[in-house]
């Protein structure tokens, strides 16, 4: 296979994902997989690959990629201010050096290149979780090969190739949900409940794969629960008052009490969501 | 089977109230003879999560469980004994002893002697909740979680026992360590997986800490 790319820098991380592993969670391991995805399967679609085909997922800036072959490259999702714009596909040169200077928008971005990322898998999944030792770490130094080679005229000669400009998404700093009870819905007193769609929530930057943690008021936590299984896009609200939203890499299990759950299609836009951006919460009617 | 059905999400159903007897030939009907879009199980301490691979009727999954054949109830089939040996110098000790009323002697002696079985896997991979702590251990988790929590760290949460799995945050006070694996992450690999070789444990099996020097 077609080794394309090389890693000169991670910048603030970036890792391979696709869809996901689940069916293993009752063994403890969370299902993964890219955290938006709706723009790693645009990625994909810009090539012609599959859906879920393995994509390299970037966080916020500063990655760096030496071109090592002519080829393809598509990039959805976040701007990070590369010279591939988001929502496009081009063909790459030999010896190009792709960087990610600065995030303009969103979050998360997807690059993918023809045939999806060739690596290994774990549990039926090439997705990356650092935390339980599954997937390929990416390095300084990581050689990636793509599936196949796509000519540089294989898409008529055109040079370029963009999405769908209304399904293409743009990421706001703002930004409102509709969200259901969960689990210990009935748990929390009326007026928490009330909280938690009547005040501004902030996104922590002690958010990560695993959860995105939100700042707002205190929220009145009900006696602890016997250990339940959790869902990514719980809000679970913690010892301090705050609520987590679990997220694909967070635990299948836990203690704490789930006063919401986002509807799973959402899940994907609060990932684009960075630290910082203001969340306000409606109870689905 | 009995238990309470409840929403979760927008394709699951979490069974709640679930009785002991019934915890393990669920996993084995479900196997069997699953419910239609049926995609996997989740064991809780008393509760069930069923995650369908699109929204399925509530009616749908209650005519499932009243006609499903659940077998034989009661234990786990196949369930082993393992004998985990432990290291007692974790940085709890001193506090559990306190907050017990007890010496760290008699926290070690306590907690060594107790017979555990496995409720259910889950947190990280392989992770067990142990049943079976004696209730004079049986205090709060830590208001702060550690950040890091090295793989093999024998600890207490409430009222379960547990063994870290990965490194992870964790909450839970740490009473000491064992040189066994309970998770083989490099054995996850490719298209033949052997959960029997990946994961040491599974729920229904009983577990005894024995004291090292």
């Amino acid at each position: 296979m077609p080794t394309c790319l090389e890693i000169l820098s991670t910048g603030v991380g970036c890792s391979i994902q696709d869809s996901g592993r689940p069916g293993w969670r009752r063994f403890g391991v969370p299902p993964g997989g890219a955290l938006d995805q709706y723009s790693m399967r645009v990625a994909n679609a810009l090539l012609g690959n599959r859906p879920d085909a393995p994509v390299m997922e970037l966080l916020m800036q500063g990655q760096k990629l030496r071109v090592l072959e002519d080829t393809w490259i598509a990039v959805a999702g976040a701007d990070l201010g590369g010279r591939i714009a988001p929502w496009s596909a081009e063909c790459v040169p030999v010896g190009s050096v792709l960087t990610f200077p600065s995030r303009r928008s969103g979050l998360w971005a997807y690059l993918a290149v023809p045939g999806g990322f060739q690596v290994d898998q774990w549990f039926g999944s090439a997705s990356t979780d650092l935390r339980n030792g599954l997937g390929v770490p990416l390095k300084k130094g990581s050689l990636l090969e793509s599936g196949k080679r796509l000519h540089p005229d294989a898409f008529e000669r055109i040079g370029r190739r963009e999405y769908v400009f209304a399904e293409q998404r743009a990421f706001e700093m703002e930004r409102s949900f509709k969200i259901l009870p969960g689990p210990q819905f009935e748990a929390f007193d009326p007026a928490t409940r009330a909280q938690l769609v009547g005040a501004k929530w902030t996104v922590s930057s002690q958010s990560d794969r695993t959860g995105f943690r939100l700042k707002g008021p205190l929220l009145k936590i009900p006696p602890s629960i016997p250990s339940e299984p959790v869902l990514p896009g719980s809000f679970q609200i913690t010892g301090s008052g705050q609520p987590i939203v679990t997220m694909a890499d967070g635990p299948t299990v836990g203690g704490y009490a789930k006063l919401a759950v986002l509807p799973e299609r959402d899940l994907d836009w609060l990932a684009q969501c960075p630290p910082g951006a203001q969340l306000s919460f409606q109870w689905v009617a | 089977m009995g238990g309470e059905l409840m929403a979760y999400g927008e394709r699951a159903w979490l069974l709640r109230g679930v009785e002991d007897a019934d915890r393990f030939s669920i996993g084995a009907a479900l196997a069997k003879e699953p419910p239609l879009h049926f995609e996997e199980y989740v064991l809780g301490h008393s509760s069930i999560l069923l995650i369908f691979a699109q929204p399925v009727a509530k009616t749908i999954l209650e005519g499932w469980l009243s006609k499903a054949d659940f077998g034989k109830r009661g234990k786990a089939k196949n369930s082993k004994l393992h004998k985990v040996p432990v290291i007692y110098d974790g940085p709890d000790l001193a506090f559990v002893a306190e907050a017990t009323g007890r010496s760290v002697e008699e926290v070690i002696k306590i907690h060594s002697e107790g017979k555990y079985s496995v409720r259910m896997i889950g947190f990280t991979p392989g992770f067990p909740y142990l049943e079976g702590l004696d209730p004079r251990l049986q205090i709060d988790r830590r208001n702060t979680p550690r950040n890091r929590i090295e793989p093999g760290t024998v600890a207490i949460g409430g009222p379960h026992a547990g063994i870290y799995t990965v490194a992870s945050p964790g909450g839970w006070n740490l009473l000491g360590r064992t040189n066994l694996n309970f998770f083989q992450a490099d054995q996850c690999k490719g298209a033949k997986i052997d959960t029997g070789k990946i994961f040491r444990l599974k729920p229904g099996d009983q577990v005894q800490f024995v004291p090292q020097k």
